[in-house]
């Protein structure tokens, strides 16, 4: 596989806001990060699509001349979505591979045990993915999101949805297994819904099923027996997938809205006439000069990587991951950290101090600053997936205080 | 409503009957509970339906399918139970579930965690009848149920294969004293049960349109408990306890909640265990083999 030196050169770009990567002060030194992914298990396909894209930015860093002059390296380490797992990567990865900072866990419930342990050991974590409300905000200082909370999404994803498709009603269906699902589902949308004036028809017999079914017959025929205007589905898109084609087997066709976790292409796949709502801070098929050479850049990385499908686009996650890792690098340049071995304690801290108060710094969709939660304040966008493709409707900023995009 | 999820716990019971027929076979027979057969299911389910969407016909993916995972089934036999056959039981039991680990894995590694999406249309006629509606895919899996189940009990009552299966189930040594090939017959056993699981795979992934290499767990662990209900020396036990554990749990989802499935189906496992261990229709003692 080769690369032109431009595409190369390009992430670099992406990353590094200022100062300019000439700047050698580093030169000889290490910015060591760790990141944790789940390149095996139920969610391996964003895991491993994570670590593409993580040595990719790795490698287009370090032949741009590093960080400041000093190599990047990124240790990686795969906890199979499992919450333990996580925790304990946290620990090693602070004690014995001595990193600056950690990008990860993926999913909320790892989150939740894995943000204890980094605010114990005195260590940046910034989930790619997590989006349960408050996971971050519950670990201060040292847990961030990159991510914007799912309750703030639907302020205004819901209004639109509403009008779009005049939804006067609903019934909800959420994983009962999934920390992220079950906050959608059992508490934001109820509250939200009622907010919005519109009808929740299961309410007090809300449909759940679990990670892992493939049989959701039963609660997909009472659904449709209460006859809703649309649907809630939260779940992630590799159950949600279940849901979509089991409506379509029982020629219940509505519309539907659902968390972050629904974007992916397997979703446009699974019933492509079903019109599915969510939000992104990033899909493939976004236009923007920066964002396009992103996805030119990772896309033929994924599709010649083996054990990643050869029609997989770059995910929300995978640029989250990458904002992320040029996030340390800006503080590694502005922060006033000295990457001196003897400083570790104090350069992590420093690294936290500068994201705490992140201003400056160029996303791929526009700047990021981090809330008083944790949470990442940035751009956002509410798409509808249909007939194979996702389409761009409302823009929104997940504003906090004065902060805003 | 009612009578649609009587037709979604049929084909859910037909979904379960498929896979049971695969561990019943060596269980029944042999005493082995062959934990790799829910992922023999899920490799045949990849096999076949992947050959699909490279254009093959439905009868090659099955073909295809039963191949593979009847090979597989014989390799897990020779690694996995010939050589701990006079170890206690516990040894063969975990060996086979290492190679669940091993297949899972690997599928993983193949095909990615991502599901395995069929084209929609797919298999994708339904048939109505009043206010219930029956898709293609639904009668296939039920009829196949229906048809593998009677298959397996005309091999095992009236083939020299069969009987040379009773035989070493009832004392191996003296079967080989009379002339069965116990180490090829116990083979053929444990390619048959690959066999049938690889059919049930690709069937099953028709049904849903989708397949995960995590699906074998979910689908396996609810057959192992449609086998015990029905009765491990029972063969026709699966083909009644598939439906009522299916109906069971449907019923359960729709009227009592999906948190309760589980408790239900595993709880009726329990109390089978309890009260007859043989099951609905095996006999006490395991005497029947059929």
């Amino acid at each position: 596989m080769t690369f032109s030196r431009r595409s190369l050169l390009a992430a670099p770009a992406l990353l590094l806001a200022r100062p300019a990567l000439s700047q050698a002060r580093f030169a000889g030194l290490e910015v060591k990060l760790g990141a944790i992914v789940p390149s095996s298990g139920p969610f391996a396909e964003w895991g491993r699509a994570n670590t593409v894209a993580l040595r990719m930015v790795e490698e287009q860093v370090n032949a741009g001349g590093g960080i400041g002059g000093a190599r990047l390296s990124i240790a990686i380490y795969d906890d199979a979505a499992r919450p333990a797992q996580a925790a304990n990567l946290v620990r090693k990865l602070a004690d014995d591979d001595k990193v600056l900072a950690i990008a990860g866990p993926l999913t909320s419930s790892a989150c939740e045990v894995a943000f204890p342990v980094a605010n114990q050991a005195k260590l940046v974590a910034c989930s790619q993915a997590s989006s349960k409300p408050g996971t971050a905000a519950a670990n201060r200082p040292w847990a961030f999101r990159n991510t914007i909370d799912e309750a703030v999404l639907m302020k205004t994803a819901l209004p639109w949805f509403k009008g779009a498709y005049s939804v006067d009603s609903v019934a909800i269906i959420y994983d009962a297994k999934d920390a992220n699902a079950v906050a959608l589902g059992s508490r934001i949308m109820p509250e939200m819904l009622k907010e919005q004036g519109i009808r929740l028809l299961n309410e007090g017999s809300l449909a759940t099923f679990n990670t892992g079914d493939i049989d959701v017959s039963a609660q997909v025929t009472a659904l449709k027996a209460l006859n809703p205007a649309a649907l809630v589905v939260a779940a992630d898109y590799s159950q949600a997938v279940t849901v979509l084609r089991e409506m379509r087997r029982q020629g219940f066709i509505k519309p539907i809205i659902g968390g972050t976790p629904l974007i992916s292409s397997a979703i446009l796949r699974a019933a492509p006439e079903i019109p599915v709502v969510s939000c992104a801070t990033y899909y493939a098929g976004q236009q923007g000069e920066k964002v396009q050479r992103f996805t030119n850049a990772l896309q033929p990385r994924l599709r010649a990587t083996a054990g990643l499908p050869p029609t997989i686009e770059p995910s929300m996650y995978d640029a989250h991951m990458v904002e992320i890792v040029g996030m340390y690098s800006d503080a590694v340049l502005r922060g006033g950290l000295t990457l001196k071995p003897a400083d570790l304690e104090s350069d992590r801290e420093k690294l936290r101090a500068h994201l705490e108060k992140l201003s400056g710094y160029e996303g791929l969709s526009g700047p990021i600053h981090f809330a008083p939660s944790g949470d990442a304040v940035k751009v956002f966008f509410t798409v509808v997936g249909q007939n194979g493709s996702w389409t761009e409707k409302v823009r929104g900023c997940s504003t906090s205080g004065s902060l805003t995009c | 409503m009612l009578l649609q999820q009587l037709v979604n716990g049929l084909t859910l019971g037909a979904v379960y009957t498929l896979v049971a027929l695969g561990f019943s076979l060596v269980m029944g027979v042999l005493g082995i509970l062959n934990l790799a057969v829910a992922e023999l299911f899920m490799l045949g389910g990849y096999v076949g339906l992947g050959l699909m969407l490279d254009g093959q016909p439905l009868l090659v993916g099955l073909a295809a399918a039963a191949l593979v995972t009847a090979v597989l089934g014989v390799v897990v036999e020779r690694v996995a139970y010939q050589p701990l056959r006079n170890a206690p039981p516990i040894a063969p039991l975990l060996s086979t579930l290492g190679f669940s680990v091993i297949f899972q894995t690997v599928a993983t590694n193949v095909w990615g965690s991502d599901p395995l999406l069929l084209p929609a249309e797919l298999m994708d006629h339904r048939y109505a009848l009043g206010s219930v509606s029956v898709g293609q895919a639904q009668l296939v899996v039920m009829a196949t149920a229906v048809g593998m189940v009677a298959a397996l009990a005309l091999v095992m009552r009236h083939t020299r294969f069969g009987t040379g299966l009773r035989a070493i189930a009832e004392n191996r040594d003296v079967a080989r004293l009379l002339g069965v090939p116990a180490a090829l017959v116990t083979s053929g056993a444990f390619a048959l049960s690959g066999a049938m699981a690889g059919v049930a795979g690709v069937l099953i992934g028709l049904h849903y349109g989708a397949l995960t290499p995590f699906v074998g767990v979910e689908v396996g662990l609810k057959a192992i408990a449609v086998m015990v209900v029905g009765g491990t020396t029972s063969i026709w036990g699966v083909l009644l306890a598939g439906p009522l554990l299916g109906v069971l749990e449907v019923m359960t989802v729709a009227f009592g909640g999906a948190a309760f499935r589980d408790m239900t189906v595993y709880g009726l496992m329990i109390l089978t265990l309890l009260l007859r261990p043989q099951g609905l229709l095996g006999r006490a003692g395991g005497a029947q083999r059929v």
